[in-house]
């Protein structure tokens, strides 16, 4: 969601009042005058340090043939050979595709849902009505997965609310929670239920940045609703779309843990199984070091050309990407 | 006639002169539209709440699990839950895991978003790209759990707090904050009065940053407060697990089935009732519904400030 700004940005409050001349100092002597800056920092740094840069150097596993009880520099390197294993791994493949089948759904169906949701609320005049509308629909964004499975369970499940009264009716026992043919459905409708709402409020909020005269001055010369939504609303909130887009389309292969963790006892390891599951129940669970490992590293590079590659043509199609080119 | 009377005078509801009236299907198909989103929501909610009141013989007349409107209530599940025992002390380990995480991070947060948002300070550059670098990559989920089993952190609290005390996101939204809605003068002045960097930090940044360190107070709390898969990862041997997993493993005992890899739930309960599995429920949503109150009234200014930017 960060815009993220590399450089400070120019002649704004601090920089501007700041007295121009300013001699070109030696390390030493910038050191005397920041320290107490870099000490703040520190711990934060130090953090990064301990539990992301030491934990991203370990992934050097990932082309050895690692064991715990070899000194480190025993372990014999081995290329490839690990994602080698990976792709001719029965239960990799599937969870890769898994995972891509959670995404897209995402991406197609959740995304849309929250740009209409805000739509919607935004079309909406009475401040009341939003306030109270907005309050209630992102409200399950704070709840935990575990919350959301539960609530899901308790009221889709086979004894849950709903079950009962198709009981009740005579009807049959709804038993969609635990049905894999169904599950993919359930898995995003337990996504929207938590996460639309939150995806809304970041719309609104880039709704509400539009410049109102816009619409005044569009429908003074006559444009209706719907020319307004298209020539003014959703070029507005473009560069926010797009920023979203890149995020979701680095992280495709992300889809979390918890959710399909915690169904996976009721549904079956097939369908439930993505690529966060397949480490921790192939790897961690395993104690298979290097393959686990491996799997990770393969996530996490694709992310990271992923990212790149989205901020690229999103560069190129003029808009401005989660970083600036300088 | 009379709403249209009412509207002009409520200012606060008034359509602009030059927007239309929307059609009455328009307005019909918004209104069931917004009204069945909030019930999907507001609904189940609400039967958790009812069910986790519930009596037992109310839960035995309904033969169901959850309730909407329950003839008879009681408040044993709560008695119980608050009464001592595996849920109290679960709920107690979570609320100092709560408390105590979020004040590191927020002395990390601060610390480095103030530190590295003056402008020409030694090294803040490089320093930011470290930061930034984290938004691109992740480590793994393995190479992290190693890096936590060699630091002995294995099965402590503390892997539940250190290994997510940053949120690189938070400190470059407050960073940005800083160095945007901080008038430089205030600090220069500061500065010119001879005042060190904390005392500037405390005195003059702090103060006028007070809603946006609230929101990300509130947005590290209520991670902490969620912490699940980070118990199921660094801490499956402890005794008492945060309030998650707990309500995890009663969920998992009524659907029979093993909770796979985490083990049974060992609260002396032996199968909780209904009630009792929702009243663990209604105590996980209680902290975040009033935390809500003050995180919305904010927040909307953090997010502005965070993915609006430019």
């Amino acid at each position: 969601m960060a815009a993220i700004e590399t450089s400070a940005p120019p002649v704004k409050g601090r920089a501007a009042g700041r007295p121009t001349v300013r001699r070109k100092r030696t390390v030493g002597q910038r050191l005397r005058h920041d320290w107490p800056l870099l000490l703040m920092s520190a711990p934060a740094l130090a953090q990064l340090a301990v539990f992301f840069y030491w934990p991203s150097s370990w992934n050097i596993i990932a082309f050895m043939d690692y064991s715990a009880y070899r000194p480190f520099w025993d372990n014999p390197f081995v290329g490839f050979a690990w994602f080698e294993r990976l792709f001719s791994d029965p239960y990799f493949v599937p969870a890769l595709l898994n995972t891509l089948k959670f995404s897209a759904l995402n991406l197609m169906f959740l995304f849309p849902l929250s740009i209409a949701l805000a739509l919607i609320m935004h079309s909406v005049v009475s401040t009341k009505v939003r306030s109270v509308f907005q309050s209630i629909v992102y409200l399950p964004y704070f709840f935990s997965w575990v919350l959301v499975v539960t609530i899901f369970v308790q009221v889709l499940g086979a004894d849950g609310l709903v079950s009962n009264w198709l009981l009740g009716l005579g009807g049959d026992r709804l038993d969609i929670m635990s049905d894999p043919s169904t599950f993919t459905f359930l898995a995003w409708l337990q996504w929207a239920w938590k996460d639309a709402g939150w995806g809304m409020i970041i719309f609104l909020a880039a709704l509400a940045s539009i410049n109102p005269s816009l619409y005044e001055a569009a429908a003074v010369d006559g444009a209706g609703r719907w020319k307004r939504m298209w020539h003014i609303t959703i070029p507005g909130i473009r560069p926010v779309i797009v920023l979203l887009l890149i995020l979701h389309i680095g992280n495709i292969l992300t889809v979390g843990f918890e959710q399909y963790q915690l169904q996976r006892a009721a549904v079956g390891y097939q369908t439930t199984e993505v690529l966060d599951t397949f480490v921790y129940y192939r790897g961690i669970q395993d104690a298979a070091y290097s393959f686990g490992t491996a799997a990770g590293l393969f996530k996490g590079v694709i992310g990271l050309i992923l990212i790149l590659v989205a901020n690229n043509v999103a560069h190129r199609l003029g808009e401005q990407g989660i970083y600036q080119k300088s | 006639m009379t709403t249209t009377a009412f509207r002009t005078k409520s200012r606060r509801s008034q359509r602009p002169a030059w927007d239309e009236e929307p059609s009455f299907a328009g307005k019909f198909v918004k209104a069931a539209f917004l009204i069945c989103y909030a019930a999907a929501i507001v609904l189940p909610i609400w039967a958790v709440i009812a069910t986790s009141f519930a009596s037992e013989s109310a839960l035995q007349d309904a033969g169901g699990n959850l309730l909407l409107l329950p003839n008879d209530l009681s408040t044993q599940a709560y008695e119980q839950i608050l009464g001592g025992g595996a849920l109290t002390n679960s709920l107690i380990v979570t609320i100092l895991l709560t408390v105590g995480g979020t004040a590191i991070s927020m002395v990390l947060t601060i610390g480095a978003a103030y530190g590295l948002s003056r402008p020409g300070s030694l090294l803040h550059r490089p320093l930011l790209m470290l930061v930034l670098f984290t938004f691109l990559f992740g480590p793994g989920m393995y190479p992290s759990y190693l890096v936590v089993q060699q630091l002995g952190l294995l099965d402590s609290y503390w892997s539940l707090i250190l290994p997510s005390a940053l949120n690189a996101f938070n400190l470059i939204v407050l960073r940005a904050f800083f160095m945007n809605s901080v008038p430089g003068e205030l600090i220069d002045a500061a500065k010119m009065d001879g005042a060190g960097e904390l005392r500037i930090l405390f005195r003059v940044v702090l103060p006028m940053s007070k809603a946006i360190l609230a929101v990300i107070a509130l947005f590290y709390a209520v991670g902490y407060w969620n912490i699940y898969f980070q118990a199921v990862l660094y801490t499956p041997g402890l005794e008492t697990q945060p309030i998650q997993v707990v309500l995890q493993r009663m969920l998992m005992s009524t659907q029979g089935m093993p909770g796979a890899d985490i083990g049974q739930y060992q609260a002396a309960e032996a199968a909780p009732t209904a009630a009792l599995k929702m009243a663990v429920v209604v105590c996980t949503i209680v902290p975040i519904v009033i935390m809500y109150p003050f995180i919305q009234k904010h927040f909307t200014k953090a997010i502005i400030t965070g993915a609006i930017k430019g």
